[in-house]
């Protein structure tokens, strides 16, 4: 039995009503169904607003994160006066302005294997607006073994990509992507920047297919798999079938319960970076550089800076050598092996990249400064912003 | 010549370029010849095997070549290739 909408729900939702693809009976379809939605971030934002909007009786939200300045150019559920709240606190807060008429539940807790199946397993959806690989496996695997369909979306600068990955019906994230990039290779959001109306069109194209789905109409994507890119404002679609080879939801799956998946992508479950470091012995701190800079620490010491050139006009450390990581395997001729080097970047990441391509080129005096241009930024030279 | 179509993870290696024509029949000769033209891809496209590295997946005109012929999928002029890589970002 589908719940009957009040007088108000009637006027609230007229709109709806209207189409006959949704109607009164779609409209109590909605009523009666939930959504978990996994990050509360860029993605997140439209997603949670849009389907409140649209009145999912019930919605979750996952995430464990604060409202920081830095978000507000793209996660608008938030605000300035949101800023240092528990990003499910804030978000809730504005979804029950939007609808009060709806239930919301928050979880502040990280998505992980230990938590995810008794999270999840009350939901009829789940969108995933994670923002790093290991929750996105996780996503995926709870969705296979739940049964559930999985409204996938991802950015990165001015591209986006979108589909349904539901492996009752056609294939999963896995099938796609079977293992993770090696850490550091993909930057984040938070490495590589995003168009803050990125998520904002592929949230909202999150939020459609979660309608379509719940609602039983049109055709979801489920085996297909939207590229956009917003420079070109191109909408390319390709077909994704099952992967008869895949680990969870192929014939021969072996991954039959869900699994450690920052030790299968090797990085940590979220997007703060891998903390800037490259690891044993190759770091060096902010203020230890400094102390190498300074006149009595005499030896002479190369500055790599690894960013984009357009980073520089941001931050920049006098006297660095800027070879951007992408062109650092092709430049190495620009480099002397013997030198002793520190390698930068904004936050430690890349450079840590350029660190493993320089030592195994030979490099044996290099070092990583840690935590990047941000970290000298907040412990040295405070006249430089951190970004 | 097949038009071949680049994520933004990967237009840093293509002198930021989004979309160009590269010659070859198939599949591996097209990426043989990518990576003639821009060497830092190959270790990036490949690992050491000389197999594509498994969190891209390559599309002849929407369809994905494990449903083709894989690395030996033919190819005729003007065919669109998308390279695509996996992306975090949310």
């Amino acid at each position: 039995m589908l719940p009957e909408l009040s007088r108000e729900e009637i006027l609230r939702y007229s709109r709806h009503l209207l189409i006959p693809e949704v109607g009164l009976e779609g409209q109590r379809k909605l009523k009666n169904s939930s959504a978990l939605i996994v990050g509360t971030g860029g993605l997140g934002s439209p997603v949670a607003l849009y389907l409140a909007a649209a009145g999912v009786g019930r919605i979750g939200l996952v995430d464990y994160d604060v409202v920081e300045l830095s978000n507000l150019q793209r996660q608008v559920i938030h605000g300035t006066s949101t800023i240092g709240k528990l990003k499910v606190d804030s978000a809730k807060e504005k979804l029950q302005d939007l609808n009060p008429d709806i239930q919301i539940d928050i979880y502040n807790e990280p998505f992980t294997s230990a938590n995810a199946l008794r999270i999840a397993k009350d939901y009829d959806v789940l969108i995933d607006g994670t923002d790093n690989f290991p929750t996105r496996y996780l996503t995926n695997d709870v969705c296979v073994f739940l049964g559930k369909p999985n409204i996938y979306g991802s950015i990165f600068r001015f591209d986006g990509q979108l589909s349904v990955f539901y492996a009752k019906e056609g294939p999963c994230y896995r099938c796609l992507f079977p293992e993770p990039p090696p850490p550091g290779l993909i930057p984040s959001c938070a490495e590589g920047g995003v168009l803050g109306i990125l998520p904002g069109t592929i949230g909202t194209l999150q939020a459609t297919e979660a309608l379509k789905v719940l609602l039983g109409i049109g055709e979801p994507m489920i085996g297909k798999l939207l590229l956009y890119n917003a420079l070109d404002m191109s909408f390319d679609f390709v077909n994704l079938k099952k992967n008869p080879k895949c680990r969870v939801c192929g014939p021969n799956a072996d991954i039959k319960e869900l699994i450690d998946y920052e030790e299968f992508c090797g990085v940590p479950g979220h997007d703060h970076g891998v903390d800037g470091s490259a690891g044993a012995g190759l770091d060096i701190p902010a203020l230890d550089l400094k102390n190498r800079l300074s006149p009595a620490g005499n030896s002479k010491l190369i500055l790599l800076d690894v960013r984009e050139p357009h980073e520089l006009q941001i931050s920049a450390l006098p006297n660095a050598i800027n070879i951007p990581l992408g062109q650092l395997a092709a430049r190495l001729t620009e480099l002397d092996s013997a030198d002793d080097m520190v390698v930068f970047c904004k936050a430690g990441t890349r450079s840590a990249r350029a660190l493993e391509l320089l030592v195994s080129a030979g490099f044996k005096k290099v070092k990583n400064l840690k935590g990047g241009i941000n970290a000298w930024a907040m412990d040295v030279d405070q006249s430089l912003p951190i970004y | 010549m097949a038009i071949v179509r680049f994520p933004a993870l990967m237009k840093f290696y293509v002198d930021n370029q989004s979309e160009f024509s590269v010659t070859g029949s198939t599949v591996k000769e097209l990426l043989d010849n990518l990576v003639v033209r821009y060497p830092t891809l190959k270790t990036h496209l490949f690992d050491s095997n000389g197999s594509l590295r498994r969190y891209f997946n390559i599309f002849v005109n929407g369809v994905h070549i494990r449903e083709l012929n894989g690395m030996d999928s033919p190819l005729n002029e003007n065919d669109k290739i998308i390279l695509m890589a996996s992306a975090a970002g949310g």
